[in-house]
């Protein structure tokens, strides 16, 4: 019998899941016992096998967004994306939480339980089918979606450390550039450290941090946009799949990729009025001046020249128009191609001296989507709308029940986010109670809908107020 | 309270991890005493989860706490594990039972560490936070990440948002518009990602995955071209040097090689209205500093080393001024590899100054110097010459050797010859055969006098019977008759004592007839070969032979 030091479990975990994916999409199209259906089993069992005598049994759970076999979060590469989005789909359809394999399996144990998964959807009560139906059987367990704990002294504490985390990078990032300005020398280590703890907040407390770049009326512009920038690189590339380091360089890329902006004078850099063809002329030099900053500061190593490559390329178009231009085109790096869809919407959103009325979310990504193709990456930009969400956070919505809210988080279902209710359904100011507009009733009903968007900003209206 | 035992293992468990930290700088990972190491303080702490799930450790300055009792007290710098991780900024550290050999062997890496005198780019927390150990967690204090000037930064930038926060009026008025309001939610359409996008993507990722270093360049090269004034060039060309650089040192060098490409062809392609050529040389001066050469030479000796024809191309964007620098390092590399390599990079550069490479002539180290003489021979220059005589006292014979092997090659003249001819009387033997060649190579009438009179001397007799030979295959050399009288008059000549060795002389002069191929040797060597004298019989023989076959030397 192996032991448990002898089958690394996290390496064979997303094979474990992208098969049963691919298990249940079969049988989406065919009967469980034709020959796609069973050879996707016959693959999938001695896997799940080995790994249970290694392990005594083999749990795969949703928690959230990710999966957890046996406890531990499953890592997956880019290609398993589809799979595991569609098993997460399945599972939350169903109301399902988890699916154990306490002993060995066979074919008929798996024929079983796909039978019962697919037929199940079509039931009134998705889970109460599937238990039903895998009641007799010894090997193979179901669990209900857990509840993630709601509990608001948890809510409070992550909040707590989420905007921590925030202020810090955005203290830090002030800091760093005074320090640049001044000619004083810069600590990288720290830098690192700063977009470490997003990363960290991303992975666990996803929604927060991104709900933190959806408060745009601070003073600073310059330094909560490149922090903004950051955060909302490393979702993307998070939800691109990229490992822990490659997120560290991508927002640490994300981060300084304005720096070169220091060397633009500031009358010109914050003119109220329109700019003369000069002064853009000025504005357009900030990528050079940024690579000169970064290897400066950081002098040549490996994120640094991935930040360098980010400052230059980031006013590039996906169609080589932009600025620098340059004398020989070349493809841009995939970090400025990320970096330059979020400084977009970063930039629509928020207020700046030179177009003090920012665009709403949804129609920053509508302008944004007109341009994907020429301007930005037609796939990244897929991925972005599916990583902001159809209403994004801080979007101001009515309700189908005269509730007036700030979109505060998504859920699995892009249409229906989190909303922080901020009037009440008399049209009474309330503190603001959050509803989840995924969560059925008991009789299988959406009790909420959102009904229209309206634009926040020409009511002075911002998460600000609610979530700091 | 924690129990007293448990106390008492975890300062156990600290004072192994302070003895791994020790061990695990002294000695290479492959050697045994490192994986002992690991082994021991694995076994330790595995001995701890048996009846322990975690081990919470807290960071002060000087202390280390488990379950608020001190487990380690630091004094100062040296072995201080609690100043080692609480410098940082790290606060709690927890190692969870389930934790790997592998893990923990990372772990001890990282302490290990010398963050003080190596150079190393991140601090402990990157370093810990890059493995993601699964057993092994912390918390950090953050608050070292700001700035002093900056600590209220949150309470100004919250207040002064909130400030702007809608007001009754503004909520009330959003709330009425929205119920008049007629319009539906317009939803951006959802576009499901397929795996086509995936591949796309994966596509994107193979690419990002690839070294940006190519990237890096094209970029910097464009700068140069946007550069707008002189001072921004100056800095551009600085820049470029230090990509140059880097790459070398991450063991780059065609990299570099395409970085000083460009550099030549910017040089050759491009005008500017400033001096751009001094500026570009500056990368070509730090392709031969002494700093990068020498990383040059290490890379060289290591696995996979650098190919001779990569090298040789780098070079080629040298100028004399790396001389030195090349001799320098020819003296440290250990591989014949890595030495051929050097040889022929100063092949080509010395000729470009044959002065600066014959100062390499005067190295101390003997195995330079014999080199520096093969470089000379190599490059071809007739001045070098001048240069190689100077040396001619080295006082290693195997120098000497090379010498007289490269004066005879460049065929000198009398000054040459006479340099040579001293060394027909060096005290090794082949010293003096290589000298004898070189006065064959050099093939002058001095020459040939200085060589028979070495052979018509007395004491000649006495030599050793291969060098002997070796001098009159030399002598053969000269197929003229002065020569080929001097030898049948060896080979005639009657001795009434010392017969073995003058039966010596005869043999290798008729070794020598042979080879120069004069059929009039013939009734002599028949003669000869008719002997009773076996040994000389035989030569007689070989010596007809080659003649009849017309086999020369």
């Amino acid at each position: 019998m192996e032991s448990k030091g002898e089958i690394d479990l996290q390496k064979h975990a997303k094979d474990i899941v992208n098969n049963l994916a691919v298990i249940f999409r079969s049988a989406q199209i065919h009967d469980a016992a034709n020959v796609a259906v069973v050879s996707s089993i016959n693959k999938f069992t001695p896997m799940v096998n080995r790994l249970i005598k290694a392990e005594g049994a083999i749990s795969i759970e949703l928690v959230g967004e990710y999966f957890f076999v046996n406890g531990s979060r499953v890592k997956f590469p880019s290609e398993y994306i589809v799979s595991f989005e569609f098993l997460a789909n399945e599972f939350t359809n169903r109301g399902l939480g988890s699916i154990t394999f306490s002993d060995s399996i066979d074919v008929n144990d798996m024929q079983t339980l796909v039978k019962t998964f697919i037929t199940s959807i079509s039931a009134p009560e998705p889970l109460e089918a599937l238990m039903e139906g895998m009641q007799n059987s010894e090997r193979i367990t179901l669990g209900k979606i857990r509840i993630q704990k709601d509990d608001e002294d948890v809510e409070v504490d992550a909040r707590m450390a989420v905007k921590k985390t925030y202020f810090n990078a955005v203290s830090f990032t002030k800091g760093v550039m005074k320090k640049m300005s001044s000619g004083e020398k810069v600590n990288v280590k720290r830098a690192k450290r700063v977009v470490q703890s997003m990363v960290d907040q991303l992975l666990g407390e996803h929604e927060l941090l991104l709900g933190m770049t959806a408060i745009k009326d601070y003073d600073d512009y310059t330094y909560h946009h490149s922090v903004n920038v950051s955060i909302l690189s490393i979702a993307l590339g998070q939800k691109l799949g990229f490992p822990r380091k490659m997120l560290l360089d991508l927002g640490l890329a994300a981060l300084f990729h304005d720096i070169g902006k220091l060397d633009i004078p500031p009358e010109v850099l914050n003119k109220p009025a329109e700019l003369s063809e000069e002064e853009w002329g000025t504005i357009k030099r900030h990528p050079f001046w940024g690579v000169k900053a970064i290897l400066d500061i950081r002098g040549i190593d490996r994120s640094s020249i991935t930040a360098a490559i980010v400052a230059f390329e980031h006013h590039i178009h996906h169609d080589n128009t932009g600025y620098p231009k340059r004398q020989t085109a070349a493809e841009r790096d995939l970090f400025s191609k990320i970096v330059s869809i979020v400084d977009q919407y970063d930039g629509m959103t928020s207020a700046r001296v030179y177009s003090r009325t920012p665009l709403t979310p949804d129609r920053a990504l509508k302008l944004m989507l007109s341009r994907a193709g020429s301007q930005l990456d037609p796939i990244l930009m897929k991925f972005y709308i599916n990583l902001i969400g159809v209403y994004p956070t801080g979007s101001l919505v009515m309700l189908n029940t005269k509730e007036l809210g700030l979109v505060y988080g998504s859920t699995d279902m892009p249409n229906r986010p989190k909303v922080l209710v901020i009037m009440d359904s008399n049209g009474q100011k309330v503190d603001g109670y959050l509803v989840d507009l995924s969560r059925k009733t008991k009789d299988g009903r959406y009790p909420r809908a959102i009904l229209r968007t309206m634009d926040p900003n020409k009511y002075r209206i911002n998460l600000a107020e609610y979530m700091l | 309270m924690p129990d007293p035992e448990d106390i008492k293992v975890v300062k156990d468990l600290l004072q192994a991890i302070i003895k791994a930290k020790k061990n695990l700088r002294i000695y290479p990972a492959n050697n045994p005493i490192y994986a002992k190491t690991v082994n021991n303080t694995h076994l330790k702490i595995e001995a701890i989860f048996e009846y322990l799930d975690e081990i919470p450790l807290r960071m002060t300055r000087n202390e280390i706490l488990y379950g608020g009792e001190p487990v380690f007290k630091g004094v100062g710098k040296d072995d201080n594990l609690a100043l080692f991780f609480s410098r940082d900024g790290l606060k709690d550290l927890i190692f969870k039972s389930g934790l790997t050999k592998e893990e923990f062997q990372s772990f001890l890496e990282i302490v290990s560490y010398d963050f003080d005198s190596e150079d190393i780019a991140d601090d402990v927390i990157t370093l810990l936070w890059e493995k993601d150990f699964q057993n092994i967690k912390y918390t950090v204090d953050e608050s070292i990440l700001v700035e002093e000037d900056e600590e209220d930064y949150e309470e100004e930038a919250v207040k002064q948002v909130k400030e702007r926060s809608a007001g009754e009026d503004d909520l009330t008025k959003a709330y009425s518009d929205a119920l008049k309001s007629e319009e539906t939610a317009k939803e951006i359409q959802l576009v499901p990602i397929t795996d086509k996008d995936v591949t796309a993507l994966a596509a994107l990722r193979e690419k990002v995955a690839r070294d940006k270093k190519g990237k890096l360049i094209d970029i910097l090269y464009e700068m140069l071209l946007m550069s707008e004034d002189f001072y921004e060039f100056h800095e551009i060309t600085a820049i470029v040097a230090n990509a140059m650089e880097y790459s070398i040192k991450q063991g780059d060098l065609r990299t570099a090689i395409e970085i000083l490409w460009r550099a030549k062809t910017f040089d050759e392609t491009t005008v500017t209205e400033f001096d751009s050529k001094e500026e570009l040389n500056h990368i070509f001066r730090s392709a031969e500093s002494p700093e990068i050469i020498k990383v040059i030479g290490d890379m060289m000796d290591e696995e996979p080393g650098i190919e001779d024809i990569v090298l040789q191309e780098y070079v080629s964007f040298l100028s004399r001024n790396s001389i030195p620098q090349f001799i320098t390092i020819l003296g440290e590399l250990k591989t014949i590899k890595a030495r051929k390599s050097v040889v022929n990079a100063l092949v080509f550069l010395g000729g470009k100054d044959i002065a600066v490479l014959a100062k390499g002539l005067s190295d101390s180290r003997w195995y330079v110097v014999r080199n520096i003489i093969y470089v000379l021979r190599k490059v071809g220059d007739p001045k070098a010459l001048d240069y190689l005589l100077r040396a001619a006292g080295h006082s290693d014979p195997r120098v000497r050797k090379e010498l007289l092997k490269t004066i005879g090659e460049s065929k000198g003249g009398p000054k040459a010859a006479a340099v040579v001819k001293d060394c027909l009387d060096d005290p090794e033997s082949f010293v003096r055969t290589t000298a004898a060649r070189a006065l064959g190579s050099i093939g002058s009438d001095f020459a040939k006098r200085v060589m028979l009179d070495r052979l018509s001397d007395g004491k000649f007799l006495s030599v050793d019977f291969n060098e002997k030979k070796e001098f009159f295959e030399v002598l053969s050399r000269w197929r003229d008759s002065t020569v080929f009288d001097f030898l049948m008059k060896t080979v005639k000549k009657r001795a009434l004592f010392k017969r073995a060795k003058h039966n010596e002389n005869k043999a290798v002069a008729a070794y020598a007839l042979g080879l120069m191929g004069n059929k009039n040797a013939l009734p002599v060597l028949e003669k000869m070969r008719r002997s009773s004298n076996r040994f000389l019989s035989e030569y007689a023989y070989a010596a007809i032979k080659r003649i009849e076959y017309g086999k020369q030397g």
